[in-house]
């Protein structure tokens, strides 16, 4: 029986832009299991940032039901939300988001310093990830001095620092070119079959195909799966 | 953790270091300077602090109603001290105090020592403590003498000095006294000071022995300590029947000549004046007033110039917080929560703050000796160091940071997830508080820059003022060696003869404006002038007074050459010439006990006294053989200096044992303006500093305005504006915040400085130019300060500024 990770209830968001009401997201029903590897596709405003944020608890649903690992995230404290994703969900942007005043090994031991990992365990834990991705010779570079597919590599090992079960990448491929894409993508395939639930969301059809299930979003809604 | 924190502040500092280092040397100016100034004001409150009973003991004076209003009387005659003891219930102990200066003989070795004349209370009373000797009764006899270490080490370097004999130069003789007693150095903060200490009865003759049961003689000061218990306001009180009993005449000629008495119906009403306030307290003008403006109003600038650092330091923080966006929220997403954002923001101002106060303290450091040249004090950054006082700095300290560091912190701390994700920052409201923090920064810098010029309209006003005398021309010195006076003018006189530059040689009893050596006298006499009474201010003169200070003559005539012809004979000034208020001046007489005087001339008014008092009455008399202290000497103007080193040359074959303390006139007038020109120095440095950290915080609030318009100069400048429209519409906003702020501070500043000027007697009509200038100055160098910024933002190509966003 595989258990259920997430699942959204009629998730709705709207946010008053003026003096109009706008629906960024309109009655989501979807439900993810552990392990699944899901593409959010569609075009540009479609509202596939906005889910990602949302199931990331960096936005919040304005209506309906959100439930992670059985407990009700729409009717959480935002103290207890935050422990929540700080456990369980490691982020993967399109620009990075790496920390420039931060080297590689920094960036990468950062989430493990809000989380209080000792420092022994720390080191172990940043040297394994440096060695998994090959960057041990770059540990002490600084962002600006990385090419981008090398930048992503370090996100992608700064979001799985924390052993998250889930993994939200958002457009993970979009500053990078297709050589770098592929890595990327593979480096997605692989972790997913080491049991980490991924959900992103891309425009290409070649990156979804990497997938289990794709998910495509019209105006906030989903239209097919 | 922490570790993290401190790496990421300093690579964050390095990143910024134009805007780190502006802060860094804006603060640390400010603490150096705050350390400096706080260091003088509490060095100034700090007097008089170390006596165990400071509480309990007072100065007596009294408040007499006399024609002019209320007056402060400080001396007191020869019987009171002991008659209040012995009358009046609450006088724990007493001393009468008298100082002056004395020359003292150890077989050959000579030394002038400060002295001070006190009954054997003293010791008991004031916190000067006697580490060797008579521990006991160390003045009780008036043969012995007490001295501070420091002049038994000048006296006697290492031998023993108890029980060696010295003598004292007294009325001519030289009187043996024994070494009784050895007092321990006091502070500098003592206001009381001496070198030796005698009985109140070792005095010469002139002061002691003829005062004995006089109570109308007032010569000296008394101190006493109030027993326990007893308030100050009963204590006076009960000296109602006493003052009543003891001044009977003087209250009945009050009463006669239709006096108003005090509130309390009283003519003269005996009062304390707390031991500590003395050196705050005005006794020239009505009643006394205690005023401790001046030193607080030191560390009022002191807190000024930090508030302006750190109001500059928090609109950098707050206008670079928009450059951390990202990283505020990439944190925020790894699992920061708002408090450890919080606090590592904070840690990195604290850093800031660490640096800038360590160098501030090394700059105080530095700068002391020239700061204390430049106020003459003998302040001393030791006098921070008193635990309370350290305690009070850390935790403002501690204070300042969390403020100056904790809201820009706190701002960032607060910043929504995505929001800063996406590195957009909602602005609205935030610059009100950016200008507002600019406003009252320059407020302040105008503030400090009008009152300066101010104070120096007013100083240079009375330094240059014509007081009624010759004060260009005319050396004044004391006659401080053993000879008596009148011996030393004739010598003088005889010796100067044959110089070509000198004119005129003369003496008085009182010197014009503050000599070198600091001393000052003067004497008032009361006397009853056709049934009523009238004082005047008693100087007694030599031969060619009049003459060598150019006072001018409005009727009669100038004492005689041959002066033993006008003993009885007084000259009066114009307005002791309408307190006498007689038809024919020159035929009236003034009756004294001694004597009849008649008037032969009147003088115009000069300013015998400073410029915060109006011209006294006063009468110049030619009494033989008096007790005259300070030679004149007017020199031709061709040659001063020469003159000067001949006058010095003379003095010293004349008293070849004394030092010549000889000064122009006008340096003795510059003397007591000390206060002022401190004051100016202090308010003018402080305006300084003020100008340019504010502008320090405008160049880089300039800097970042036109980074954060960069794209909006450039479409501007793609749609056709001029370089001078673009100058114009960054200048504009700025040179606002400066016209604002001069519109809030020229109100307070004419308001504080016509109430400094209501202390002079003479002063200047305060006129908007001086405030405009002031204003001026702030937008003239604002706009220097930005002007560099601007403008090449303005020149520069609008492709540029476009290309990069």
């Amino acid at each position: 029986m595989i258990n259920t990770l997430l699942s959204l209830n009629e998730a709705t968001r709207t946010v008053n832009s003026g003096s109009n009401k706008v629906t960024l997201l309109n009655n989501i029903n979807l439900d993810v299991k552990e392990g699944e590897f899901i593409s959010l596709m569609g075009p540009s405003g479609s509202g596939k940032s906005t889910l990602l944020n949302c199931i990331g608890m960096l936005d919040s649903f304005t209506d309906g039901g959100y439930t992670f690992l059985g407990e009700p995230v729409h009717s959480m404290k935002e103290k207890n939300r935050s422990k929540l994703y700080k456990e369980y969900i490691g982020f993967v942007f399109q620009a990075y988001h790496l920390i420039d005043e931060l080297n590689v090994y920094e960036n990468i031991e950062t989430p493990l310093l809000y989380k209080n990992v000792k420092s022994s365990e720390r080191k172990a834990m940043v040297a394994d990830m440096l060695d998994r991705f090959n960057i041990v010779g770059k540990k002490d570079l600084f962002p600006v001095q990385l090419s981008g597919g090398q930048q992503q590599l370090v996100g992608v090992a700064r979001a799985l620092i924390g052993k998250p079960k889930l993994i939200l990448a958002d457009e993970p491929t979009g500053n990078l070119n297709s050589k770098q894409s592929e890595e990327i993508m593979e480096l997605f395939a692989e972790l997913n079959k080491e049991g980490v639930t991924i959900i992103q969301a891309t425009h290409s059809e070649k990156n979804a195909s990497y997938g289990s299930r794709v998910i495509n979003l019209l105006d906030g809604k989903i239209v097919s799966e | 953790m922490f570790k993290n924190y401190i790496k990421i502040a300093l690579r964050n500092l390095w990143k910024n270091r134009t805007f780190t280092a502006l802060n860094v040397v804006g603060l640390t100016a400010a603490f150096g300077v705050a350390i400096l100034l706080a260091m003088y004001a509490v060095f100034q409150l700090s007097f008089d602090g170390f006596h165990d009973n400071g509480d309990s003991i007072y100065q007596v004076y009294s408040e007499d109603s006399t024609p002019y209003g209320l007056e402060a009387n400080i001396s007191k005659s020869e019987p009171f001290a002991a008659a209040l003891r012995d009358e009046v219930s609450g006088v724990e102990k007493i001393t009468r105090y008298n100082n002056s200066s004395v020359l003292l003989t150890n077989k050959d070795k000579q030394l002038g020592m400060g002295v001070a004349y006190v009954d054997p209370d003293f010791f008991e009373m004031f916190s000067f403590p006697i580490i060797n000797g008579d521990k006991e009764n160390p003045i009780t006899s008036e043969s012995s003498v007490a001295m501070t270490e420091m002049a038994s080490k000048r006296m006697f370097g290492d031998e023993n000095p108890i029980g060696q004999t010295i003598t004292i130069l007294r009325d001519g003789e030289e009187v043996p006294f024994t070494v009784s007693a050895i007092v321990k150095d006091f502070p500098i903060t003592s206001s009381i000071g001496f070198d030796v200490v005698l009985n109140f009865k070792s005095q010469n003759q002139h002061a002691y022995e003829r005062t004995i049961g006089r109570w109308d003689m007032e010569n000296h000061e008394v101190y006493m300590q109030l027993s326990k218990n007893v308030e100050v306001y009963q204590f006076e009180k009960s000296t109602v029947d006493f003052t009543a009993l003891h001044h009977k005449s003087e209250i009945d000629n009050a009463k006669r000549d239709g006096i108003q008495p005090n509130a309390e119906g009283n003519y003269k009403q005996i009062k304390l004046l707390e031991f500590g306030d003395i050196r705050f307290a005005n006794f020239n003008q009505g009643a006394v007033t205690v005023n401790r403006t001046m030193p607080y109003l030191i560390l009022g600038i002191a807190i000024l110039i930090l508030f302006i650092a750190c109001v500059n330091f928090i609109n950098m923080s707050v206008a670079k917080s928009s450059q951390r966006l990202r990283e505020i929220g990439m944190r925020k997403t790894l699992g920061a929560n708002k408090k450890q954002l919080f606090f590592q923001f904070w840690g990195e101002s604290v850093l800031v703050f660490l640096i800038s106060i360590s160098l501030g303290i090394v700059l105080a450091v530095f700068l002391k000796p020239s700061f204390q040249k430049l106020f003459s004090t003998k302040a001393s950054l030791s006098v921070l160091l008193s635990p309370s006082l350290l305690l009070v700095i850390i935790l403002s300290v501690v204070v300042i940071t969390l403020i100056a560091g904790g809201y820009p912190a706190m701002l960032m701390s607060r910043l929504g997830t995505l929001q800063s994700l996406k590195g957009k920052l909602d602005s609205n409201g935030k610059n009100y508080l950016r200008n507002s923090l600019m406003v009252v920064q320059f407020s302040i810098a105008i503030l400090l820059i009008s009152g300066t010029l101010v104070l120096w309209d007013q100083v240079e006003f009375m330094r240059t003022k014509d007081l009624g005398f010759n004060k260009n021309q005319v050396i004044a010195f004391p006659l401080n060696g053993k000879r008596n006076d009148q011996q030393a003018i004739e010598l003088l006189r005889n010796n100067l003869s044959d110089k070509t530059h000198i004119i005129s040689v003369t003496a008085s009893n009182n010197i014009l404006g503050l000599g070198k050596d600091g001393s000052r006298s003067t004497s008032v006499l009361g006397f009853e002038h056709k049934g009523r009474g009238v004082e005047t201010h008693m100087v007694v003169v030599d031969a060619d007074y009049i003459e060598t200070l150019d006072l001018n003559i409005i009727e009669g005539r100038s004492f005689r050459k041959n002066l033993a012809t006008d003993s009885l004979s007084v000259i009066i000034n114009e307005s002791m010439a309408k307190q006498l208020s007689e038809e024919d001046i020159l035929t009236s007489k003034i009756e004294l006990d001694e004597g009849s005087y008649n008037v032969v001339g009147v003088i115009k008014d000069f300013n015998f006294q400073e410029l915060d008092q109006n011209i006294a009455p006063m009468t110049l008399f030619a009494l033989p053989n008096w007790n005259l202290r300070n030679a004149y000497v007017k020199v031709a103007p061709q040659n001063l200096e020469q003159a000067y080193s001949d006058v010095k040359a003379v003095w010293n074959i004349i008293e070849p044992n004394a030092e010549f303390q000889g000064s122009f006139l006008n340096e003795n007038i510059d003397r007591t303006l000390r206060s002022e020109r401190t004051m100016i120095t202090m308010i003018g440095s402080g305006s300084v500093l003020a100008i340019i950290l504010s502008c320090i915080g405008l160049f880089a609030m300039s800097l970042l305005i036109v980074a954060q318009r960069r794209k909006e100069i450039g479409v501007r400048k793609i749609v056709g504006a001029s370089v001078s429209a673009i100058t114009v519409l960054l200048t504009k906003d700025f040179l606002k915040l400066v016209v604002i702020a001069f519109l809030i501070a020229t109100p307070i500043a004419w308001w504080a400085m016509s109430k400094w000027l209501q202390n002079y007697a003479y002063r200047i009509d305060l006129n908007i130019w001086v405030f405009l200038a002031a204003g001026g100055i702030a937008v003239l160098i604002a706009m220097m300060t930005i002007a560099v910024k601007t403008i090449k933002a303005a020149t520069s190509n609008p492709v540029e500024s476009l290309r990069t966003e």
